[in-house]
């Protein structure tokens, strides 16, 4: 029987039986293996590059030594370490100072990420592996024109002098926060003792660097967090890196639901071209029963067929998925930062199993029906299956689908959501597309030939038509929702850090200050926000009840926002900020005069359970104020602006000292107005994040490249089941056709109204795939991706020309040689 | 042979139950050829496909080969029964188009698992005629030809019984006649129980008996050497 099955598969294969099966599975294969393989390599390369955020896999930070155990433990489970230590200083040199920010690493910083150092400042550098030796320390380049200094100069930090021997360029852990409030200088951890600047009470980071393999990370962090002391954090490569955080937990669900879809729709072109293959057999299968085929030997004959198909699909599919990920790697190589990590083993498994998966669930059913083959049919042709296959092949479809969305997702909740939520759309759309054949009766009453014949082909084959509208437009919207949400997406992550967004903050400006500041900067051409004052103070009770009381109150789930008894920064505006929006009570007036009102940023107000109304009570230098809740507010937090948990009303800090801030944006040749600002306002500090934009940015760019590239495969994939669907409904098509050939239609009405045909299918689907993309991506981009949803209405227009477009021209370039053929070759073939 | 008794088969339509044989009672014996004939709708092909085993009737008892109780056997079972001796010739020829003639007759044989098939199946194509056309497709053959091949097909398992149902429908005179030649002889080589539904009152009287079908039942049978009807 194994022989008997060779021969017809190789005669099925000499015949053309087998391409578009083996096609439509080598690509469902070649698309989940490039994907996996490509999203596998870029994930570890972004987790690699969010590591180097933080210079490390683990981080904990502290501000004294922690225990040793922390480390034996690393040591233990074989986590690479290093030590920092960050402080502020002042740097002497002669009769010169500045206030730096000083990091004194060991001989194995950083773990993760780079060290660029160079010869001179404002220059170019290259990468170091470790920082500097015991005795030199390496400068910022802007410190040393602002202390007078050239390489090799020597300055004194505390009790010690060192020669400043390079200068840092790039430290991969720069960031923001108060330790890098200030110019950096790098020194040996060895050096610190020397200085003597580290005394009782003074204010220190003390970090510790880990560094391994995730399972060991794992371990460490499950052991390491209920160990930690409350003021010491552990932090990992996403709590670094917020913003990026975000972008790439998108990316993920991008990548993933684009994998899915790819999947989703490579099954249903396996399942129409398997359903073609079993509806051209069911003649053969008719013919070898009567010859003495039992159902048994039907059974075992097309499982060998299929499962050498199947493995051969696997196999090709693997090999052309790795290729293609290996040329699109070579391409876009140049293009990704970082250096991608090679692939694992793994996607080539995930592409297989989903190749076999996807022959299991949706090539299998239509095959059972051929078992069910009645030998009858060679006498009688109009002996039919059972519609009970129907049903499994629709059940098996759908289990499928299923099984792989969960094994893909990890999540069952989200699989049944989407899962359900694609079966009525697809309900939805397949009685809009009944709805649809059934108008064309009126219009083609009215139309000329060619569209009389067009419309009443469909009409004659309603139910066959709704379902290949249905097939159509599902891929048709699939692909427009890959396109809508991965622009959104593209966009968003732009919007996020606009350009010339503020990347310096200034603190600490005195009132004196703000004129010349705002001067200065303004001399300079540099935009910078609005100047806010800013003082230091906490909450003592909410309603006459301690903050501190209250504390134990708060509901864990709600506590996302710091607690109300911490202290804070508070400023008071007349006009609401910019990007800042009110969502309970109102905001003031501008010119508001009385009693002290409080403006409370949502998440804050939630944590703290306060409410409009409430009379919170604050301490501010030592001294109370009493004042009102009169509206919440939300707050965009990663626009690189002033933002504030608390606003009071203008007057009501009237009487406390405070200082201001604002952020402004410097571009790279701006760089040294920094020293002049400094110089001329030593007590001001300033927060530099623009390494860490231009890194955000970096790794938005890499996330954009394979959002692309995934787009452009899942289109592969669309092209196929829309190949799949004509070829599906060809040989009906064609019969009729060679009939009309035959009795005198000309070429030319044949192709006509083929066209017609095809572009009409075309343009419903494409408006069935509008009405279901729009829908569908309210729900994705509300629901999963958290972006704001504003409808599309070029979907309208561009849904039904891309349609009519698409299967216009694939149906018509498919039909066109067959309709070319003489009526009787073409009957012979569909004999 | 073959031996129906009360054999009825009942469809159900739109318009309600539809009898199509009413009750057949028949024997045929070990080589005997006998022909089928009656109106368009009067049963012949349903009772064609119920002695082959093809399909199963509402009722009644088909007996082949003496102890192979058709009707009490599942699909499974009656495929092994046509397997083991049956051979069909039918009017649409029923060839695999994606087989060229050679493996066309070659299939039966391999379905059995017989390791001669291709030697066994060139020698049948030889004896229709068609050695030269073993490596065509049926596409590339004449509907003569293409029956040839059929005919081959069903002796080169060489069957006890062969089936033909309306071998000659869709060919013109001169090539059916050539056709039925080929036919006879083989049936007379091979001494195969032949049971052939036909229009055509020529074939007919070449069987040794044929049976009359009207309205799903058997009107009268005759008997082709004294050419006589019974009632």
């Amino acid at each position: 029987m194994l022989k008997l099955a060779f021969k017809l598969l190789l005669r099925d294969w000499r015949a053309g039986e087998l391409t578009l099966l083996l096609a439509s599975l080598i690509v469902a294969v070649s698309t989940v293996t490039t994907i996996t393989l490509f999203t596998d390599r870029l994930q570890r390369a972004l987790v690699l590059e969010s590591a180097s955020f933080i210079a490390a896999d683990r981080v904990i930070s502290s501000p004294r030594p922690i225990a040793n155990e922390f480390m034996e433990k690393a040591t233990e489970l074989g986590l690479t370490q290093s030590r920092t230590l960050s402080f502020l200083s002042m740097a002497f040199v002669q009769n010169r100072s500045q206030f730096t920010a000083v990091k004194a690493v060991d001989e194995n910083y950083p773990l993760r990420g780079r060290l660029i150092a160079g010869p001179a400042p404002f220059e170019s550098g290259s990468p170091v592996s470790q920082g500097p030796v015991p005795g030199e320390v390496w400068m910022e380049s802007r410190l040393f024109p602002s202390l007078g200094l050239s390489p090799g100069d020597h300055i004194e930090l505390g009790m010690a002098s060192f020669p400043a021997t390079r200068v840092l360029l790039k430290e991969p852990d720069r960031g923001g926060g108060f330790s890098a409030a200030g110019p950096r200088i790098l020194m040996n951890l060895l050096d610190v003792e020397a200085t003597k600047v580290v005394q009782p009470g003074s204010r220190l980071t003390y970090r510790y660097l880990f560094a391994g393999e995730p399972q060991q990370l794992d371990t460490f962090e499950k052991w390491a967090g209920p160990r930690l002391a409350d003021d010491s954090r552990l932090i990992g490569a996403r709590e670094g890196a917020q913003s990026v955080g975000d972008a790439l937990q998108r990316a993920e669900s991008f990548l993933l639901l684009g994998g899915l879809l790819g999947v989703v729709l490579a099954g249903v072109a396996i399942a129409l071209s398997a359903q073609r293959y079993s509806t051209r057999h069911f003649d053969h299968v008719a013919i070898l029963k009567t010859l003495g085929a039992t159902p048994v030997n039907i059974d075992s004959l097309f499982f060998f067929i299929f499962m050498v198909i199947g493995l051969t699909a696997t196999a090709v599919g693997s090999l052309v998925g790795y290729l293609m990920q290996v040329g699109v790697i070579t391409v876009l190589g140049p293009l990704i930062p970082v250096e991608l990590p090679l692939p694992g083993v793994k996607p080539i498994w995930v592409g297989m199993i989903t190749g076999m998966i996807c022959l299991l669930s949706f090539a299998f059913p239509p095959l059972q029906k051929l078992r069910s083959a009645d030998p009858m049919r060679v006498i009688r042709r109009d002996v039919e299956p059972s519609r009970i296959n129907d049903a499994l092949a629709y059940l098996a479809g759908g289990g499928g689908t299923l099984a792989l969305m969960w094994w893909y997702s990890g999540d069952l909740t989200l699989t049944l959501l989407l899962f359900s939520g694609g079966l009525v759309v697809a309900a939805v759309l397949l009685l809009i597309a009944y709805w649809f054949i059934h108008s064309g009766r009126v219009i083609g009453m009215q139309a000329g030939s060619s569209w009389r014949l067009a419309l009443a082909g469909m009409q004659r084959r309603g139910r066959e038509n709704a379902v290949q509208i249905l097939t159509f437009g599902l891929a048709i919207m699939l692909l427009l929702v890959l396109f809508l949400v991965r622009t959104s997406l593209i966009k968003e992550w732009q919007n996020q850090i606009p350009e010339n967004a503020p990347n310096h903050f200034a603190l600490n400006i005195l009132p004196g200050d703000v004129a010349s500041i705002r001067s200065l900067l303004t001399a300079n051409d540099v935009k910078a926000q609005p100047l806010y004052p800013m003082i230091r103070g906490g909450i003592r009770s909410i309603n006459g009840k301690t903050a501190q009381a209250r504390k134990d109150n708060r509901q864990a789930a709600q506590g996302r926002a710091p607690r109300a008894s911490s202290g804070r920064s508070l400023t008071w505006s007349s006009q609401l900020p910019p990007e800042n929006e009110v969502v309970e009570g109102a905001w003031w007036d501008d010119d508001y005069v009385g009693p002290a009102l409080v403006s409370i940023e949502q998440d804050y107000a939630t944590s703290n359970a306060i409410r409009i109304g409430d009379s919170l009570v604050f301490v501010i230098e030592g001294r109370e104020l009493s004042a009102e809740v009169s509206n919440i507010r939300t707050v965009v937090w990663n626009n690189l602006q002033p933002n504030f948990y608390i606003i009071l009303s203008p007057g009501s800090l009237g009487d406390f000292p405070s200082t201001y801030m604002t952020s402004f944006f410097l571009a790279p040749g701006q760089k040294l107005v920094l020293n002049e600002l400094i110089r001329a306002h030593p007590t001001m500090t300033v927060l530099e994040v623009d390494a860490l934009i231009e890194q955000i940015n970096s790794i938005i760019t890499q996330v954009s490249l394979a959002i692309e590239f995934v787009s452009v495969l899942i289109l592969a994939s669309g092209a196929m089941v829309l190949l799949a669907s004509v070829q599906a409904s060809m040989d009906e098509r064609m019969r009729q056709f060679a009939i009309l050939r035959t009795l005198g239609a000309s070429q030319r009405l044949v192709l006509g109204s083929l066209s017609i045909e095809f572009l009409a299918l075309g343009f419903f689907a494409g408006l069935l795939a509008a009405i279901g993309a729009e829908f569908t991506v309210f729900m994705l981009e509300t629901q999963v991706f958290d972006l704001i949803y504003s409808p599309t209405l070029a979907l309208w227009v561009v849904g039904p020309l891309l349609g009519a477009g698409l299967i216009g021209v694939i149906g018509v370039a498919a039909t066109r040689s067959l309709v070319s053929q003489s009526p009787v070759s073409v009957l012979r073939e569909l004999a | 042979m073959i031996k129906a008794s009360e054999v009825r088969k009942t469809v159900i339509t739109g318009e309600g139950e539809l009898t199509i044989l009413k009750g057949i009672n028949l024997e045929i014996n070990y080589g005997e050829s006998v022909a089928v004939v009656g109106a368009s709708g009067s049963g012949k092909t349903t009772l064609l496909s119920l002695l082959a085993g093809l399909d199963t009737p509402t009722s009644g008892r088909i007996c082949l080969d003496t102890d192979r109780i058709l009707t009490d056997m599942d699909e499974e079972a009656r495929a092994r029964v046509r397997a083991d001796l049956v051979g069909f010739v039918f009017q649409t020829f029923q060839l695999l188009g994606s087989l060229t003639a050679l493996e066309n007759v070659m299939l039966p044989a391999e379905l059995r698992g017989e390791a001669s098939a291709q030697s066994n199946a060139s020698e049948f194509l030889a004896r229709v005629g068609l050695s030269s056309r073993e490596k065509h497709y049926p596409r590339q053959l004449s509907g003569g030809e293409q029956q040839r091949v059929a005919i081959a097909r069903a002796f080169a398992s060489s069957p006890k019984i062969l089936f033909a149902d309306e071998p000659t429908g869709n060919l013109d005179t001169r090539t059916g006649e050539i056709i039925i030649d080929l036919l006879f002889s083989l049936n007379a080589e091979f001494a195969t129980t032949l049971v052939l539904v036909t229009h055509d009152e020529r074939i007919a009287d070449r069987c040794d008996r044929s049976i009359v079908m009207e309205a799903g039942q058997i009107a009268g049978a005759i008997s082709s050497n004294e050419d006589q009807m019974v009632c």
